[in-house]
């Protein structure tokens, strides 16, 4: 037989395939080499870095304030979730804490912002798989909450509502009404959406028994989220390390059996409900107060290592006299993590009293997710790969930084 | 779950399939949500962060800018270049300003900290332009950004929602800030619409040369 492929010097016919990185469902710039033996995948490679954009980089010359804006091209379709991991993040380091309202509002768009991911997971995903319907549907619904995000802080996608101590501004009580009626509209479309495919057997065999990771390997790979989930492991930050008002909600982390598609599917799909119940539950509870602590940074806070103090500063703390210096950070450095809508997205800042980060680094989930493609994808069909990367939802603005 | 009909049948009369189709139909008949975008516009929400200008000061016709160089210090993508003047009284005079748009990230830090509320984010989501020098925002084309919003300005007066976020504490803002009122706009008609097309480089409006 005439030598095929790469590889080519005996009977296996292996041939390599470059997926992506300009591959519609690859959900943005992600490139695999599929070796193939016929349509079965022996091995896959990802590869990452088409959307680097150096913002780890990039945060060590802004100030703490200028990262802020800067997170928000993370996981652009969540940015809330990397806009309140970095501000808690700042927050931990600089011991600050945002009065309860700013909590409240918080995990509102916090929740918000994943039913927003998750449903644009969807509406993806479903359209990788070939259900077209699903993806104007999930669109209709996202695009309340959009409005919703535009009125409170002037930007649909690129938010940058939460502020270092607080958030923004407040929620007029339009708005949460609008929010109100959304979340008692919001479960009859979930609804709508599994009996489009929950049951759908073209659904159920292109997704149960696709792209299997087990529990125990999910957890060596790094996984988190709902593709831990998944897997069957109950791991979930909002309740094992809560943060703003995540303690004083209820709700249950919904996990999966076998770790396959579907059951990252239905995952989500339960998230999406707990998401529901838990801003229902911060609208009631909603506390009256500040928005914003009285001890957060100013927007234009200096970026070298000391304030230029002004008189009337000097005259309302006695103990700074005009002209001192005063350190505008703590020393140190913190690690905290949030549950974003694709995993746990952990913040390191290196602070050495500068008004910049010395060093930031971004735990993102989606490149711990992107690793673990290789151990999904092996010996799936081509078509299944489309399947694994849309159940892992990878964003690549996240991955590559 | 209600199982009253048998899995078997289930499947053999396709019913999962036949009721989502059901619902795709009854979705047909209600009316569309999706907007024939160019013929139709949505409204931004007010305070949406879309193109920049500068408020026109209506008691002097002219920007409001102190040239305190604050949008400049704390812009992330630094795309503000600022020069002043100062004189004899030491007043500062803005001899240069500009925004370089397709460095911007839009994130509203500059209106947020302006003292002055000179500096918005206007509600036009519509400035294509030809060229990079397009996108390069001097004063005049700052204060014609403004113009051109103000012109289709459906509310009598306009005001930034970042100049005094609802439930701030007003104590930090600066004192401008706190005692800022409403801009009346007057609707100029001839002064275009937000949409058209901004005239190609060479053509009409001057267009402004970002100096290197
Ligand atoms: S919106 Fe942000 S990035 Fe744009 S000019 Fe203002 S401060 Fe700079
Ligand atoms: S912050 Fe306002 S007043 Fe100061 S330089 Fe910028 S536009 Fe001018």
């Amino acid at each position: 037989m005439e030598p095929v492929g790469i590889t080519g010097t005996d009977t296996r016919r292996e041939l390599t395939l470059n997926m992506g990185p300009q591959h519609p469902a690859t959900h943005g710039v992600l490139r695999l080499t599929l070796d193939l033996d016929g349509e079965m995948v022996v091995k896959c490679t990802p590869h990452v870095g088409y959307l680097h954009r150096g913002i780890e980089k990039l945060a060590e010359s802004r100030t703490y304030q200028g990262v802020m804006p800067l997170t928000d091209r993370l996981d652009y379709v969540a940015s809330v979730g990397n806009n309140i991991g970095y501000c808690l993040a700042v927050e931990r380091l600089f011991g600050i804490e945002a009065p309860e309202r700013a909590q409240y509002l918080r995990t509102i768009v916090f929740e918000m912002s994943r039913i927003c991911s998750h449903l644009l997971w969807l509406a993806t995903h479903a359209l990788d798989i070939g259900a077209m319907t699903v993806f104007l549907y999930c669109f209709r619904e996202r695009e309340w909450l959009l409005d919703i995000f535009e009125t409170i802080c002037g930007a649909r996608l690129t938010v940058s509502y939460p502020r270092i101590g607080g958030v923004l501004q407040d929620m007029e009580p339009e708005v949460l009404e609008s929010l109100d009626a959304f979340t008692r509209m919001f479960p009859g479309k979930i609804l709508e959406y599994e009996t489009l495919i929950d049951k759908n057997r073209i659904w159920l065999q292109r997704t149960q028994g696709v792209g299997v990771i087990p529990a125990k390997e999910a957890i060596r790979w790094g996984l988190t989220g709902p593709t831990l989930r998944g897997s069957g492991v109950s791991y979930d930050l909002r309740r094992d390390a809560p943060y703003d008002a995540y303690d004083r909600v209820e709700f249950d982390v919904p996990i999966g059996k076998n770790g396959d598609v579907y059951d990252r599917y239905r995952c989500r799909m339960e998230e999406l409900r707990q998401s529901n119940r838990i801003i229902q539950q911060c609208l009631a509870a909603l506390p009256a107060g500040d928005i914003l602590a009285h001890d957060a940074p100013d927007l234009d806070m200096p970026l070298a290592g000391k304030k230029e103090l002004v008189p009337e500063m000097s005259l309302g703390n006695a103990s700074i006299g005009f002209g001192d210096a005063v350190p505008v950070a703590p020393k140190g450095e913190i690690y905290s993590a949030v549950e974003v809508p694709k995993g746990e997205l952990g913040f390191y800042l290196m602070s050495d009293g500068t008004g910049n980060p010395c060093r930031m680094r971004v735990r993102a989930p989606s490149y711990v997710h992107a690793g673990a493609l290789a151990k999904m994808c092996e010996g799936a069909f081509i078509a299944d790969v489309i399947a694994v990367i849309g159940s892992i939802d990878i964003v690549m603005g996240e991955c590559d930084r | 779950m209600r199982r009253r009909v048998p899995d078997f049948v289930r499947k053999i009369l396709f019913v999962e399939i036949l009721k989502g189709l059901a619902l795709t139909f009854r979705t047909m008949l209600k009316p569309p949500v999706t907007r024939q975008y160019p013929r139709e516009r949505r409204d931004p929400k007010p305070g949406f962060r879309g193109q920049h200008a500068f408020v026109r000061n209506p008691e002097t016709n002219r920007e409001k800018c102190v040239a305190c160089q604050k949008c400049a210090t704390v812009c992330p993508s630094r795309c503000i270049s600022i020069r002043y003047e100062t004189d004899e009284h030491g007043v500062r005079h803005l001899t240069k300003y500009e925004i370089d748009a397709l460095r911007c990230i839009f994130c509203g830090y500059c209106e947020s900290v302006c003292p002055v509320c000179a500096i918005v984010l206007t509600e036009t989501y519509e400035y294509a332009s030809y060229s990079r020098e397009g996108f390069v925002y001097d004063r005049e084309r700052l204060l014609h950004n403004w113009d051109r919003f103000a012109a289709q300005l459906k509310r009598p007066a306009y005001f930034n929602m970042f100049w005094r976020p609802a439930g701030a504490d007003v104590k930090r803002l600066a004192v401008v800030r706190r005692l800022q009122q409403p801009v009346p706009v007057r609707q100029t008609p001839d002064a275009g619409i937000a949409g058209t097309r901004e005239p190609r480089a060479g053509q009409g409006q001057a267009p402004t040369q970002g100096d290197r």
